[in-house]
């Protein structure tokens, strides 16, 4: 891992962790669009190029422009400026129904009055598909989903993942070259939301769609997406694959929207090429990072530390920096792990994990208890904005 | 507990009270129209006589069969002009007067009918003199009179559905390349059937009763029943009167049970339903 010190997005990410469907680079083009409303700015000049049979998952807290974003890719919005291509076409005039993009609604807006099987080929149907190749697709579809076994209920008789399966197989149905996703778990309960979100994942990599999904459930969007655009106020923060976002944050906005995270505010003490200093007033010595950044001596920055990323010891750590004393505060048991907030002794907080590797490991501290906490060289991002 | 039951006797006698003062007229109504004598006050033994006479009425059964077909005519025009104005109000984005335009079409419904229906009477005749065309005053000038009126309701009653209806269910089925027609008569007209139903039924039943605004603009060959029973009450109260209110309670609640009847099987299958889905 190496220094993430740069304030402006990286556009082009490298994959992450999750397969690589590398096809053509620029399968969709959003080129500086723009979208006011009286004078609000909803979208920002925002541009990105999606790969061909990528899912892209728009992530930001509500409000920040990613629902209107997806709705200017569907149709419902006009860009107040900028131009949407897809697969070569400008699609940017085109109204919703002549676009070859399906969406799947976050109410999953299954027409009430029709039965599963009618609401799949309402699609096919609009067409003009001939009556038995429709009801082959659909059969397809309901295969697919595994849904077959419901086809003549309507939706009120179906459950929310049931609803949520006859949704997506109606946005499949007519093969579109985008498929975009609102809130795609929005309506689910906790334990169902997990697995649907690998049987979507699957389904969506099986038929190769290339996607986009609005989410502002960042476990969700680490889940099932390629490649993950922060949003705030109608721009990206950053862009890249769930592991670099989580691990490379550009700025304090990312490193505190995904996950939970400690920050140190301080200014570079020394700066040379393989190593700086920072130092926090809130800590005792300067923090030592083990690569060299862009920056100059002096300049205000940010130190993020992951919880996770942090040691817990009662015994001072024999390394010479890149620890603290402080006294345990609060505790939170979650089985698998707790987190320890700890007062330092100049008066911050931070939050440390400890995984309960062993059977009442936690019991090892306690409220009250001095301790020292400690990290390694590279464990933190250095942020400067 | 005794409390509890204290207060649920005063609940009781509130709500016998009540009905008391809603039904008591027309139970009595419906009693004394099996009266014996023609004197509509005094109790001289059961007959059904009344409704014999009333059949042999040809000039109450006349005006009935006109005030059937207005009503009719009525429900139909109100229902059709009553979903484009409320499309108009609920689905296109703020055009200048939109505000100015719902006011209007709502205002009919505190306009007092008397003023409704002189300015109808003085259109219909100024609209004759200058066009030098004959707006005849009948079934036709009535029926224009009823729609004015009744539209305004079934727009208020097909608005507020609208207004409830999900828009994205018509994205959806936009999303899935049906255009604005489509969508309208696939999508929006099939799911807000039920309001257009109760507002059709709403303008049948507003039409049927009205006398202030027929008696305007009615002409000599075309008498509302509303108006037959008017004017014939003012020549003194006929028991035929109360075996055609009779036939019209039984006819208008037998209709009400019914529907009532069938809306709560299918609320309580569709609840039902649900839940075997949520268990699912």
């Amino acid at each position: 891992m190496t220094s993430a010190i740069t304030s402006t997005p990286i556009p082009a990410a490298t994959p992450g962790g999750k397969p690589d469907k590398r096809g053509v680079d620029d399968y969709l083009v959003i080129d500086t669009v723009r979208k006011e409303f009286d004078g609000f700015v909803a979208v920002d000049d925002v541009s990105i190029n999606i790969r061909k049979g990528e899912i892209f998952a728009l992530l930001g807290a509500s409000g920040c422009g990613k629902s209107t974003l997806l709705r200017c890719l569907a149709g419902f919005e006009k860009p107040t400026a900028g131009r949407i291509v897809l697969a070569g076409a400008d699609v940017t005039d085109l109204p919703p129904y002549l676009r070859p993009i399906n969406m799947m609604f976050q109410s999953y807006a299954l027409f009430p009055h029709l039965t599963v099987e009618q609401n799949i080929a309402f699609g096919l149907k609009q067409d003009g598909m001939a009556k038995e190749p429709c009801q082959r697709r659909v059969d397809e579809m309901l295969n697919l989903v595994q849904m077959s076994k419901f086809a003549k209920r309507k939706p009120h008789q179906l459950s929310g993942g049931q609803q949520q399966r006859v949704a997506l197989a109606r946005s499949l149905a007519k093969s579109p070259k985008l498929l975009l996703l609102d809130e795609p778990m929005g309506a689910l309960d906790k334990k169902l939301r997990s697995q649907m979100q690998l049987e979507l994942v699957n389904i969506i990599e099986t038929l190769g769609v290339t996607c986009v999904m609005v989410t502002h459930d960042q476990e969700e969007a680490m889940t099932m997406a390629n490649r993950i655009a922060v949003m705030e106020a109608g721009r990206f923060r950053q862009i890249g694959s769930p592991d670099e976002i989580y691990e490379q944050p550009n700025s304090r906005y990312t490193a505190e929207f995904i996950g939970s995270v400690n920050l140190f505010e301080g200014k570079i003490d020394k700066d040379e090429k393989d190593f700086v200093t920072i130092a926090c007033p809130t800590l005792p010595d300067p923090i030592y990072v083990a690569h060299g950044v862009t920056g100059f001596t002096g300049m205000d920055v940010a130190f993020a530390l992951r919880p996770e990323k942090m040691q817990i010891s009662k015994t001072e750590p024999a390394e010479p920096h890149n620890k603290a004393h402080g006294i345990i505060e609060d505790i939170a048991y979650f089985g698998d792990h707790s987190v320890y907030h700890i007062r330092l002794d100049r008066g911050t907080k931070v939050m440390c994990n400890f995984v309960n590797q062993q059977r009442w490991a936690s019991e090892g501290f306690t409220w009250n208890d001095p301790v020292w906490i400690s990290w390694g060289d590279l464990e933190g991002v250095v942020l400067t904005s | 507990m005794s409390n509890a039951t204290r207060t649920s006797k005063w609940s009781w006698l509130f709500l016998g009270f009540g009905f008391f003062f809603l039904y008591a007229p027309m139970l009595s109504l419906i009693v004394y129209s099996f009266n014996e004598n023609r004197l509509v006050t005094v109790w001289s033994g059961f007959s059904t006589k009344w409704y014999g006479a009333l059949m042999q009425d040809d000039q109450m059964l006349a005006a009935a069969w006109v005030s059937l077909r207005i009503a009719f005519y009525t429900a139909c025009a109100s229902v059709v002009l009553g979903t484009m104005a409320a499309m108009v109000m609920t689905r296109m984005r703020g055009f200048r007067g939109k505000t100015l335009f719902s006011g209007m079409i709502t205002a009919p419904l505190v306009m007092p009918e008397v003023i409704t229906g002189l300015s109808l009477l003085l259109l219909f005749v100024s609209l004759s003199t200058w066009t030098g065309l004959d707006f005849a005053r009948g079934m036709t000038t009535i029926w224009v009179a009823h729609v004015t009126l009744c539209m305004a309701f079934v727009t208020v009653v097909i608005s507020s559905r609208l207004a409830e209806l999900d828009r994205s269910l018509e994205e959806a089925a936009m999303d899935l390349g049906a255009n604005r027609v489509k969508v309208f008569f696939l999508i929006t007209l099939p799911i807000i059937s039920p309001a257009l139903m109760s507002g059709w039924l709403l303008a049948f039943t507003l039409s049927l009763d009205d006398l202030v605004l027929a008696s305007f603009v009615s002409g000599p060959s075309s008498t509302t029943l509303p108006m037959q029973v008017f004017s014939s009450a003012r020549m003194g109260v006929s028991p035929k009167i109360n075996a055609l209110a009779t036939i019209l309670i039984v006819g208008v609640s037998t209709i009400g049970v019914i529907g009532w009847y069938f809306m709560e099987r299918a609320e309580r299958r569709r609840q039902a339903e649900m839940q075997a889905a949520a268990k699912q």
